[in-house]
């Protein structure tokens, strides 16, 4: 029976890296400062494996053959994907195994994920590691939602299969302790003309149903507003899928801005668990 | 108003993200489209319009042919269409007719 140390959340976005400067240089070492509480508190509860809830941005998949979930099945993921992202090229080991148990777990709970035992992780996956400062030798199990292309999974689909992730990494007995990082959102658009017009009501309003422990009120918001948030805000399934996992556990913010010249508003918070 | 152009791809929208997406995954297709973008464009047997308006960087264009954002994010990128030139262009979509949040 492996212990969910804890079950994090972060906005990702390759601006970071690639035009950090876009923003004021004390802005940026706030943001940047916020990661690296996270990860500071992410060490302390001493996991063994991470899952990592992110989201392709068309270079692993494509429309010939899109998935709806992917499961990562591999020994060790390369990254970045993207010739043009700014960051240092390196290799995470992957929890094959663990992978592997989810992946059949999934189908026996009646979700139909893919799964791939050869994906190179982009900066959804990369840039809040890397930010966070985790040690890519860390295991992990990424688990990709389709986020970037019509027609995607809903957010109760999602939450629903967080709810069964939550199961199925508390019965695993592979490992003693399990972190989770589901990465995304929150309000952002990506090359349409409302870029770096940042919905600050939407995301405050989200991280206040979070607070608040209402998962019907925050599904509700996420389905009927994710319109008005823009199509980078379609990754927030990962923390639906977060709050599945969490099963009650309450949810704080650790950070929030709404950074126009990164086009993202930037949020982070943890489930208590 | 809406997150998407496209609730599902058009043939012609399938055409340029294929367009996009081999240009930034494929080893040597970048290089070959800066060596003669009309030789490498003619490789899909595509629309002239959908050639000319990735050949002439035309950002505003290929966003309304309902182009998936991120391969076209991902092209400005890595093309180095300068930051600034590829907002501007989307920003002057948002009274356009074309444009579904308009």
């Amino acid at each position: 029976m492996a212990e969910i140390t804890g079950i994090y959340t972060a906005s990702h976005t390759p601006v970071m890296l690639n035009f950090p400067d876009r923003i004021p240089a004390d802005l940026r070492d706030e943001i940047f400062g916020a990661y690296r509480a996270m990860g500071d508190d992410f060490m302390r509860g001493k996991p063994d494996a991470l899952i990592v809830l992110s989201n392709d941005h068309l270079h692993n998949f494509f429309l010939d053959n899109f998935p709806a979930f992917c499961f990562g099945c591999a020994e060790s993921y390369e990254s970045p994907i993207e010739h043009w992202l700014h960051a240092k090229r390196r290799t995470f080991a992957g929890d094959q195994a663990f992978g592997a148990y989810l992946l059949q777990s999934a189908l026996e709970a009646d979700f139909d994920p893919s799964f791939s035992m050869e994906m190179v992780l982009d900066h959804g996956s990369l840039t809040p590691l890397e930010l966070a400062g985790v040690d890519p030798a860390l295991p992990i199990v990424p688990v990709l939602f389709n986020c970037v292309q019509p027609p995607m999974p809903t957010m109760r689909r999602s939450h629903a299969l967080g709810r069964f992730l939550g199961d199925a990494l508390r019965a695993y007995d592979g490992v003693e302790r399990v972190a989770v990082l589901a990465t995304g959102g929150i309000s952002h658009d990506i090359a349409t003309p409302r870029m770096g017009m940042v919905n600050e009501e939407f995301d405050r309003t989200l991280l206040d149903l979070l607070e608040a422990g209402e998962p019907d009120a925050v599904l509700n918001h996420a389905t009927d507003f994710v319109h008005t948030a823009g199509n980078g805000c379609e990754e927030i399934r990962m923390w639906m899928a977060a709050m599945g996992i969490a099963a009650g556990a309450p949810f704080k913010r650790t950070y929030y801005k709404a950074v126009n010249d990164w086009y993202t508003g930037i949020g982070i918070g943890r489930f208590e668990v | 108003m809406a997150n998407w152009q496209e609730s599902m791809p058009s043939t012609r929208a399938y055409i340029m993200n294929k367009v996009l997406y081999e240009l930034h995954h494929k080893p040597d297709d970048l290089s070959a489209y800066q060596k003669d973008a009309d030789a490498y464009l003619a490789r899909f047997n595509m629309p002239q319009d959908l050639a000319d308006c990735i050949k002439n960087n035309d950002v505003a264009r290929m966003y309304l042919s309902g182009v998936n954002p991120y391969l076209l994010r991902a092209h400005c990128i890595g093309v180095r269409i300068p930051e600034d030139e590829s907002l501007a262009a989307l920003r002057s979509l948002l009274t356009h007719e074309e444009y579904n949040n308009g």
